[in-house]
């Protein structure tokens, strides 16, 4: 039994609830026992560091502390956003021990801030620590017939130097995680473009743009559905593209789902746990592909770099 | 009684805006032995050195100390002043007030002349102790080795030769030519390169004083300037060279396939080739890694073809020796391998090329017929992209210099690809444009203007697919705006890199290497020809890239110093090497393992005058020793001595300050 | 046109390498900023342009710029830089430097950016964690759009997209004692 430290982010229980539910049954099925930081707090996201410098630290370095409390090796958040932010707030306060200790002093109540503990996105964590093939080995329901357009977004592979996880621009754990599932992953260009962020509310018009060229990109490669890995990349995909619709006049149908409800619907959960209801854009017909042949002239073939790559990852 | 003169240089300002010249005179007036003391402006000049000359005839000076710059600058001219006026030449010592005062204590006068006057008391009191010392004479063996056989291993190779010095020229593939061979028409005339090549390479096969080693690699190279000995391998080539008449009917009966690296692995060639039409020696080898015969023991089609029996299976590398007395390094570039662009999809789209493939497309004789096509369906392209600096300049990559040939080759390409295809569009994603040299800038308006070639000056930031086109977006910084071509080919100018194999063979022959793997020059401004170790010369990109014209120029400047080396029937040496005395040399064999020129050996001698008995003591090799001072150092006997830099010149020193 | 020559010092520069911990001097204008960023076509000037700016000491014109407001913090143009420099740091560096020196632009996008922010910050202040219902009501009644998103409304709250209550953490106390004792920091580094 593996225990692992877990920060939920503040759209785990509401926007994107469908991930988190989904996340929690999975990580039991793999023997994953996660601990939810008691009373954690709102990261800060992209809010805190455009405005200010040091609030921007204090928000995560609250949560790395009561983190650490749980004694655990590893933290896994689920929101990419989040990730980035606890992420880079660890490693700017452990290269200046004299800011760690300033940042500390404003919430000293909850204890003191040792370093020690490690963060993974849980993409990463599914993929490099519990490992593709302990994954094949849970799946019940090969999801063969499904093609899938793997959406990284930004801050899942970059900045390299604070991600340190695949690569930042063509990464393929998620593509290979898919395929451990059964579905097959296709070729896509648009994978690390930017999908608007947090523009979402404050100039929509860009979200529409950004994410609007994702979808075409997706669509053209011929995706029944994108899969991703954070809860502001899903509403952004999700939510606007009925507008993305209307004002490019472009149809998408792109269900947008997050990887571990595809992975809970691969290991056999039933689609009620899903919660499939939540999704603007429904996802229903694009799930009705599983179990078609698709045809051997499509199968792409992987190049030898790919298949290199792919000896590595496993 | 010693008879010291000093003089003390002002350098103009250099030594005299922060050193009190006449004090140091005053100063070096007070000791004993300093029968003369006075200063001048510049030392170097020709009345300076008259006045050195001058002094030593009118004062009978035993020796000579110059407060001045570093002996790096002078030493020379002013042994030469010794000698004019009758004075053993090692009698000088310098005392470097200029470098190792006045440049490095700027914010003290009174301290920096105090420690100018320290280091000319230490200078005359060594000079005390210095002995008469004699340039050594060598032997030479007039023998040239020439490692590469591209054009700058051919130009070096050939030059020497007509000066009726042997040459012996090593090339590791089966043929010469190198990378000149590869390119179809070259910048700026739009010569035709194999045509322009071609006759050198059969003037080094046919010139009496070459001896052309093909297919061959040099494994070790022992000795010193001008005596040199060298062990070159003879890869097995599994043919006769001497029956075989290159008729070719192997070649065609071989059922082997391999991508041929001549061609940039763009078609295959058999695994018994020759590496194109117009090789040197137009004889085939066969490739051990690929023959069936060979690894399986099945096969050997082609020894049943060859008319006159000149395939032997049996044949085995064959290691030959050689007396030398020079080397020239002409060991060429390679091209550095794209594939960290990841954001350009390399590797992923099969309608990337690099720059060196779209050459063999375009050329006559290439594996495309001279037309450049898309890799993925064999379609003539119409918008090619051509992305410069793909690698170079690029810290991020890991490579920060400047490639220099890519601007040129790149505007050629242009040129090439309008010859080619009358209906096709070049587009050139650029930094700068580096057209420096004789008729380059004329060339590239030749280009932009003859072709429209649309120049974009921005960096590439991202390659993708829409349909079975190629998007290549990048900002047009002329006009501010962020632009995407629609392109059916894409070519990427890579990195001229040092060849893989540089700091190996670097190593094997005791030179010096950067962290790029060029070799290394003497001094980047006025020995760029030379290395740090005598004898051993630099011609061509294993340098640092260059075009044809510089490397030809180079290779030229080799052949000039090698003659200069071979000009007389010795070589003169410094005499500051050391010497071992024997009466107190135990045979510990410390020094032998310490010298970096591996300048020791040992020796047997007798105990004792008329003994039987022998004992083992250590051995100079006054033509390889350097005068490094690391045996003395490691001595524990004290058995050596560095001729220079004596015991009594070194205690002298310290006791003096 | 620009009259260059007047500066004794170029403190500009100086503040905002400070600040970011990059050097824009090794900047060579190569443009793959330009071309990667997906929000440069908003830019009044794009990455690259910014980086001269800076070199030339155009502090105002940096700061009334809305290029940094715009800037995503995606981290893909420092990702492809042949130069290696922080990118995302600098526009950081040049938007805390505006702030500070309380630099306020008229340009109707960044006004209702920078109340985005403040809002998502005061909600945080109050609930410990995010309140988006309250959040996007917020900003449509600051920035005089009551309308917008309107039309997402019924579906989003009807399936839950949106939820329509909110969580806080329990020790709110912990965190507004977290921005006082910030804000104190700050005012001590001044």
């Amino acid at each position: 039994m593996n225990k692992l430290t877990y920060f939920p982010g503040c759209s785990a229980h509401g926007t994107s609830e469908e991930f988190d539910h989904t996340l929690k049954l999975v990580m039991k099925s793999l023997d994953v026992q996660m601990e939810e930081i008691p009373d954690w707090n709102c990261c800060g996201a992209t809010s805190a560091h455009v405005m200010t410098e040091n609030l921007a630290l204090a928000l995560p370095m609250r949560n790395l502390v009561l983190a650490e409390k749980l004694e655990n090796k590893t933290m896994g958040i689920a929101c990419a956003s989040c990730y980035s932010r606890m992420k880079s707030t660890k490693k700017h306060l452990d290269e200046n021990p004299e800011l760690a200790r300033k940042i500390n002093s404003t919430v000293i109540d909850e204890g003191e801030y040792k370093g020690i503990i490690d963060i993974k996105s849980m993409l990463q964590y599914c993929v490099e620590e519990i490992g593709l093939e302990t994954i094949k080995s849970k799946v019940t329901r090969s999801l063969s017939g499904l093609k899938i357009a793997c959406y990284y977004g930004c801050l899942l592979t970059r900045p390299k130097d604070v991600t340190h996880f695949d690569s930042p621009e063509y990464p393929m754990s998620m593509d290979y995680l898919m395929e451990a599932l059964g579905a097959k992953a296709v070729e896509f260009d648009y994978k690390t473009e930017c999908c608007g962020a947090s523009f979402s509310i404050s100039d929509t018009e860009i979200v529409e743009s950004l994410s609007g060229k994702i979808l075409e990109v997706a669509k053209e490669s011929g995706a029944h559905l994108i899969v991703v890995a954070c809860p502001l990349c899903q509403s952004n995909l999700d939510m606007r593209q009925p507008d993305i619709e209307k004002h490019t006049g472009k149809k998408f149908d792109l269900p947008i789902m997050y990887f571990t409800q595809l992975m809970a619907l691969a290991f056999g959960f039933p689609e009620k746990e899903l919660k499939l209801p939540k999704h603007i854009v429904p996802v229903e017909a694009a799930l009705k592909h599983i179990g078609e042949v698709i045809p051997e002239a499509e199968k792409v073939k992987k190049t030898k770099k790919a298949v290199e790559a792919e000896s590595e990852v496993e | 009684m010693a008879r010291v003169g000093v003089f003390v240089c002002f350098c103009g300002a250099n030594i005299a805006d922060f050193v009190d010249v006449p004090a140091v005179v005053q100063e070096a007036k007070k000791i004993k032995e300093v029968k003369v003391a006075v200063e001048y402006k510049y030392m170097c000049s020709d009345p300076g050195q008259g006045m050195i000359r001058d002094a030593i005839v009118q004062n009978r000076l035993t020796s000579v100390v110059v407060a001045a710059c570093s002996p790096r600058m002078h030493e020379k001219t002013f042994r030469k002043a010794l000698l004019d006026a009758g004075l053993n030449p090692y009698m000088l010592e310098i005392a470097n007030i200029r470098e190792h005062s006045s440049w490095v204590h700027q914010k003290d006068k009174k301290a920096a002349t105090e420690k100018a006057s320290d280091l000319v008391r230490m200078a005359v009191a060594k000079s005390i102790a210095n002995e008469q010392l004699h340039e050594i004479s060598v032997p030479v063996t007039k023998r040239a080795l020439v490692i590469g056989g591209g054009i700058a291993g051919i130009q070096a190779a050939l030059d020497i030769a007509d000066a009726h010095i042997p040459v012996t020229l090593v090339e590791k593939s089966p043929s010469i030519g190198g990378r000149m061979a590869q390119l179809d028409e070259t910048f700026p005339t739009l010569d035709c390169s194999q045509c322009i090549l071609t006759p050198k390479m059969v003037d080094v096969a046919s010139h009496p004083y070459i001896e052309l080693i093909p297919y061959s690699e040099v494994i070790e190279l022992d000795g010193y300037v001008g005596n040199y000995k060298a062990k070159i391998k003879k890869k097995a080539s599994y043919v006769d060279f001497s029956s075989c008449t290159g008729c070719g009917a192997c070649t065609q009966k071989c059922p082997v396939k391999v991508p041929n690296e001549f061609n940039m692995n763009i078609d295959k060639r058999k695994a018994i080739y020759t590496p194109f039409p117009q090789a040197v020696p137009n004889k085939p080898v066969i490739d051990a890694e690929h023959c069936t015969m060979l690894l399986k023991g099945k096969c050997g089609i082609c020894a049943k073809f060859c008319e006159k029996g000149s395939i032997n299976f049996k044949m085995v590398d064959e290691v030959i020796e050689r007396e030398i007395g020079a080397v020239v390094i002409a060991t060429g570039y390679d091209l550095w391998d794209p594939k960290p662009y990841e954001e350009y999809g390399v590797g992923r789209y099969k309608d990337i090329i690099t720059s060196l493939e779209f050459e063999r497309m375009v050329s006559a004789s290439g594996p495309t017929n001279g037309v450049p096509v898309r890799p993925s369906d064999g379609k003539v392209p119409k918008n090619v992209v051509f992305i410069k600096c793909i690698g170079s300049r690029d810290e991020a990559k890991g490579i920060e210099y400047c490639s220099k040939i890519c601007c040129m080759y790149t505007a050629k390409h242009a040129i090439l690809l309008h010859h080619k295809v009358h209906d096709s569009h070049a587009y050139i994603f650029y930094m700068d444009i580096r057209a420096a040299g004789k008729g380059y800038e004329e060339f590239v308006k030749r280009a932009q203007v003859e072709t429209a070639a649309t120049y974009l000056r921005g960096r590439v930031s991202k390659i993708y697919k829409k349909g079975d086109k190629l998007m290549v977006r990048g900002e047009d910084a002329q006009i501010g705006q962020v632009v995407e071509v629609e392109s059916d080919l894409v070519v990427l100018a890579t990195a001229v890199i040092a060849p893989k194999d540089n700091p190996a063979l670097a190593r094997l022959l005791g030179v010096s290497y950067d962290k790029y793997g060029y070799m290394s020059e003497a001094h980047p401004k006025l020995r760029p020809v030379e290395t740090a170790k005598a004898g051993i010369f630099l011609a061509g990109c294993t340098q640092a890239p260059k075009d044809i014209p510089d490397t030809v120029a180079q290779a030229s400047a080799c052949a000039a110093k090698v003659c200069g080396l071979f000009a007389g029937d010795t070589l003169k040496k410094d005499p500051m090497i050391s010497t071992i005395n024997n009466e107190f040399c135990s045979g510990c064999q410390n020094c032998v393992k310490v010298c970096p020129y591996q300048a020791i050996v040992t020796e047997e001698i007798p105990l004792g005058h008329g003994s039987k008995e022998l004992r083992t003591v250590a051995k100079i090799n006054e033509g390889v020793c350097q005068g490094c001072g690391s045996c003395v150092a490691i001595c524990r006997s004290m058995a050596i001595s560095l001729a220079g830099f004596t015991d009594p010149q070194i205690i002298n020193e310290i006791v003096a300050i | 046109m620009i009259t260059l020559g007047l500066l004794e010092k170029n403190t500009f520069l100086e503040a905002v390498n400070k600040k970011s911990g990059a050097n824009v001097l090794e900047c060579y204008q190569c443009g793959k900023c330009v071309s990667t960023c997906p929000v440069s076509g908003y830019m009044d000037f794009p990455p690259r342009e910014v980086m001269q700016m800076i070199k030339l000491g155009l502090k105002e014109e940096t700061y009334m710029a809305n290029s940094m407001w715009f800037c995503l913090t995606c981290s893909a143009c420092s990702g492809r830089c042949p130069r290696e420099i922080d990118i995302p740091a600098v526009m950081e560096a040049v938007r805390h430097l505006a702030i500070e020196e309380n630099y306020r632009s008229e340009n109707k996008k960044v006004k209702d950016i920078r109340k985005f922010h403040d809002i998502f910050l005061d909600m945080i202040k109050r609930y410990g964690r995010n309140y988006e219902l309250r959040m996007m009501a917020e900003f449509n009644i600051r920035t005089r759009n009551l309308f917008k998103d309107m039309h997402l409304a019924p579906k989003a709250l009807l399936k839950g997209k949106i939820p329509i209550g909110h969580e806080s953490t329990k020790s709110g106390k912990a965190i507004r004692k977290m921005y006082k004792l910030v804000d104190k920091l700050e005012k001590a580094n001044k």
